[in-house]
């Protein structure tokens, strides 16, 4: 034997569908960006303050380079003046002038040359162009005379300037070409004499100073691992520049033009009083930052140049640290997140595995014992508890639900049980001629409609429909009570009015659950058409008669059953004439609701009655069938009950015409044949209220007529075919009597001698004397082998005592 | 619907009819009157027709037969309260005699006792 086992699969959660992966997602989607923007700020920050620190060490640098140009340059200064202000005060012989000279290049082994040059006053003739000049070469001190006519040493500049401004002043760096071939600054300051119009210009010292020390200066700086500098004079034709730091060595020649540039930049800077600004296409062509500096001694520039990249180096390093560190933070705070959401997420992890696998009737899965007191312990717990409830509701509603089973069950068997006691047209239940039929919708397994017929002992058929008071199984087990009773009492034979009250009485007597039933009874002489009816508040059946014509039977409609002792119930007693038919029926019936509120209603059951054949099967039929699709789209809430009963005596038949009504009896010909005949005629004409009077009449001639036939016919072997038409209309009653006996006319008879001596009248002969004094007409014929006697009686005033 | 025949024996043999006399139920009074009429010196015999719903000619035949039997010897026959629709067949037959026909036993008395002043003041 296979055995098949299926695990239940809960869809387990994973990834972004975990509590732990939410966490960590959201965690790291806030915390990243911060941490980031924090990054970005930190590095603009220190760019920012390396951008400063590049800008001061600019300042620095320009302050050390002065500082250094001014210890060489601040003494030949403070000498050269000195020696201009001794020429002034002492004005000592022009034999003097080379002492001082050399005086000053013994005091500044920086200065190469000096000259004292004397101006030449065109008023004195003493006065001569007289400019000695020594100068260091070869570690010697030579001498060279300015003055020759070659050189006009006061036409240049270094003599002009300083004569012009009356101020001692320095010279633009210059190459002194064809004299030392080296870059030269002069120092010259003019001296004076006192002179009736004041002090005038006596003569310029000038000291030269080799610049060589400058660029020794230079090199010394120190500059960053790729920048590079340069200490330049101010821009003229060719311009004094001496390389800072490594400069020379990473720039050996300017090919790639990038030292031109970087000067041109500065001194645009310069003209836009900017000292510190990012170059984008600087040193090699990447961005470089340039600072320059004006310096105070000389007016020289110091140009410095950094390439970004390594200005930023260290921020870019700081950075680098701080991403490493930050990865390292985040990887620890993923770990920590990881870690205390799975301690927190397990529970509930394992909860919802446990839960997952739950569906209906399968609910014994294993929750996880709840081991912390947090929101996922409570759950754990109601869930839990949720588990055990729903459990034992499971069971219950099994337990339930066989039990409705096998309720269900023993009310179907109730149901056949109630079914099997009502009546089910068996011929035995019902008496020659009368037909009966009925039908009972249960608007649930049983009811308490219920309805029965049966024939008496002495004939008669006792029918009654009845409706207890409430539905289900309380109205099924009282109806069955009902029901018995009622067979029991009424094959008494009691007339239903005092049926009623006895069955009132039993019932009263012990119904504790004060349960009731309305009920029509009715008893029907099949052999004579009358109906004795009586209601403990049961709607009044319709009668149809045969001529269409359908009314509620007039009936005083006394209390339901089961409710007050000692009541008493009215008879309503009538007639029914073959072919009638009584509809009784429960409230189900006419009550039945549509969805809409609207009730099917006595008026439309009248006319239902009306319009069907008096045919009670398809009576029945036609009522059920119409009640339940009446009530289709909502529902049969109560039963529906409904029984018909007709007279249908087989020696009768009717019809109707223009004429009226018609009932062709076709009694035999005997003393038994001729009585029922005459209840026949009674029974249709009682039915129609025709007046006492002639309903009498009518007997009397049908009796009359038919013993005449029967005894003119007494020694006939062939059975004689013998029928009475009897035609109801507005006027009156018209009768036909037809045989195929001898044929006779009993008007031809003499009429009796009434008025004679009774010794002398004969017995009988009073018959058709009768029947003539009774009709309004009559008239015999013998037509196709037939006799046929036609007899009129008007429903006019008829003074019949008169005849007589 | 049938009929109910009460005889009282006494000098005044007093038939009460119940129900319907007709061809059907005629023979079982004719049958009574068979006994009642065989008695010898019956002066008087009352039919009783309070509750005698139906009658028709077969009935009139017992009436008349009684008459046949009792007049002849100077015996009467009285009819003592009959319905309308009775009373209207009898009269249209004319099977009883006027002064035959009683609305009541009171009535039939003071006749019978007035015939008896008479009879006794005439010997």
């Amino acid at each position: 034997m296979a055995c098949v086992s299926t695990e239940v699969t809960a869809p387990a959660a994973r990834g972004f569908r975990t509590i732990r992966g939410r966490l960590l997602f959201w965690v790291l989607a806030v915390t990243v960006p911060i941490y980031a923007a924090t990054l970005y700020l930190s590095y603009q920050s220190a760019a920012e303050r390396l951008e400063a620190g590049a800008a001061r060490d600019a300042d620095d640098l320009a302050s050390t380079l002065a500082a250094s140009l001014d210890t060489v340059i601040r003494p030949i200064e403070g000498g050269v003046r000195t020696v201009a202000y001794q020429l002034e005060e002492v004005d000592p012989p022009r034999e003097e002038y080379p002492l001082r000279i050399h005086g000053i290049l013994a005091a500044w082994p920086d200065v190469y040359g000096s000259t004292i040059a004397t101006e030449v006053n065109g008023q004195d003739p003493q006065s001569r162009p007289f400019a000695p000049y020594y100068f260091r070469r070869a570690g010697r001190i030579e001498y060279s005379d300015l003055a020759l006519d070659s050189y006009s040493y006061r036409d240049l500049p270094w003599y002009r300037r300083a004569a012009d401004s009356r101020a001692p002043l320095w010279s633009q760096p210059y190459f002194d070409e064809g004299g030392g071939d080296i870059w030269m600054v002069t120092y010259s300051a003019p001296f004076f004499r006192k002179a009736p119009a004041g002090r005038e210009l006596a003569g310029v010292v000038t000291a030269d100073l080799d610049l060589a020390w400058v660029r020794d200066v230079a090199r010394r700086v120190t500059l960053g691992p790729t920048g590079v500098g340069w200490l330049t004079s101010p821009p003229a034709s060719r311009t004094f520049v001496a390389t800072l730091g490594e400069t020379s060595r990473r720039i050996a020649s300017d090919e790639t033009g990038d030292e031109t540039r970087l000067r041109e930049h500065a001194e645009r800077m310069l003209s836009a009083h900017e000292d510190f600004s990012l170059l984008a296409d600087g040193l090699a062509h990447q961005p470089t930052y340039v600072s320059v500096r004006v310096l105070e001694t000389l007016g020289w520039r110091l140009t410095v140049a950094v390439p970004q990249h390594e200005l930023l180096t260290e921020a870019r390093r700081h950075l680098r640290q701080q991403l490493w560190s930050g990865a390292a933070g985040f990887l620890l705070l993923i770990l920590a997140i990881s870690f205390v959401a799975a301690r927190v997420s397990r529970p509930i992890h394992s909860l919802a595995v446990a839960v997952g696998r739950a569906e209906e009737g399968h609910l014994e899965f294993d929750l996880p014992a709840p081991s912390t007191r947090d929101e996922t312990g409570v759950l754990t717990a109601a869930l839990s508890r949720l588990r055990d409830s729903l459990k034992r509701h499971v069971e219950l509603r099994a337990e339930t639900l066989a039990a409705e089973s096998r309720l269900g069950h023993e009310l179907q068997i109730a149901a056949r049980i109630q079914q099997s006691m009502l009546p089910h047209g068996a011929a035995a239940q019902t008496p020659e001629g009368t037909r009966v039929a009925a039908a009972l919708v249960p608007a649930k397994e049983v009811g308490g409609d219920f309805y029965d017929y049966f024939v008496l002992r002495d004939g008669r058929l006792l029918f009654a429909v009845g409706d207890v008071s409430d539905k289900g199984i309380p109205a099924a087990l009282f109806m069955a009570r009902l029901s018995g009773l009622l067979r029991v009492l009424g094959n008494a034979g009691s007339p239903p009015e005092q049926l009623l009250a006895e069955l009132n009485a039993r019932i009263v007597d012990g119904n504790d659950a004060c349960m009731f039933a309305t009920l029509g009874c009715g008893l029907l002489n099949p052999g004579t058409g009358r109906l004795q009816y009586a209601s403990a508040g049961h709607d009044p059946p319709l009668l149809r008669r045969a001529d269409g014509v359908v009314l509620a039977l007039p009936v005083e409609n006394g209390p339901a059953v089961g409710i007050d002792a000692g009541v008493e119930y009215r008879l309503a007693e009538s007639y029914m004439a073959p072919g009638d038919t009584l509809v009784l029926y429960t409230d189900g019936v006419s009550e039945v609701e549509t969805g809409d509120g609207e009730q099917f209603g006595a008026a439309r059951l009248a006319e239902l009655v009306r319009s069907d054949s008096g045919d009670p099967q398809s009576l029945v039929r036609h009522i059920a069938d119409m009640a339940t699709q009446y009530a289709a789209d909502s529902q049969v809430v109560d039963d529906l009950t409904v029984l018909a009963v007709s007279l249908q005596p087989a020696m009768v038949e009717g019809w109707i015409d223009t004429r009226g009504e018609h009932w062709r009896i076709r009694p035999a010909a005997t003393v038994v044949g001729i009585q029922q005949a005459q209840r026949w005629l009674r029974a249709a004409l009682l039915a129609r209220a025709v007046p006492a009077e002639r309903i009498a009449d009518t007997e009397l001639i049908a009796e009359e007529v038919l013993t005449n036939i029967a005894r003119n016919n007494a020694a006939r072997v062939r059975e004689l075919r013998l029928s009475i038409e009897c035609t109801l209309s507005a006027a009156g009653i018209a009768l036909e009597f037809r045989d195929d006996g001898v044929a006779f006319d009993p008007f031809a008879r003499t009429a009796p001698r009434l008025d004679a001596d009774i010794t002398d009248r004969e017995v009988g002969g009073l018959g058709i004397h009768l029947v003539q004094q009774v009709a309004d007409e009559s008239a015999y014929a013998f037509v196709d082998g037939h006799n046929v006697l036609n007899i009129f009686l008007k429903f006019s005033p008829t003074p019949h005592g008169a005849t007589a | 619907m049938s009929l109910k025949i009460h005889l009282q024996e006494s000098n005044t043999p007093t038939l009460s009819l119940e129900g319907r006399l007709d061809t059907h139920t005629a023979p079982n009074l004719d049958k009574i009157l068979d006994g009642v009429l065989a008695r010898k010196g019956i002066q008087r015999m009352v039919f009783d027709l309070g509750k005698l719903e139906y009658l028709s000619s077969a009935g009139i035949r017992c009436f008349v037969r009684a008459r046949k039997a009792l007049e002849p010897a100077g015996g009467k026959v009285a009819i003592v309260n009959p319905q309308p629709a009775v009373q209207k067949v009898l009269e249209i037959v004319k099977a009883i005699p006027e002064g035959g026909i009683f609305r009541s036993i009171a009535e039939l008395d003071a006749y019978l006792d007035e015939m008896q002043r008479k009879v006794r003041e005439g010997e």
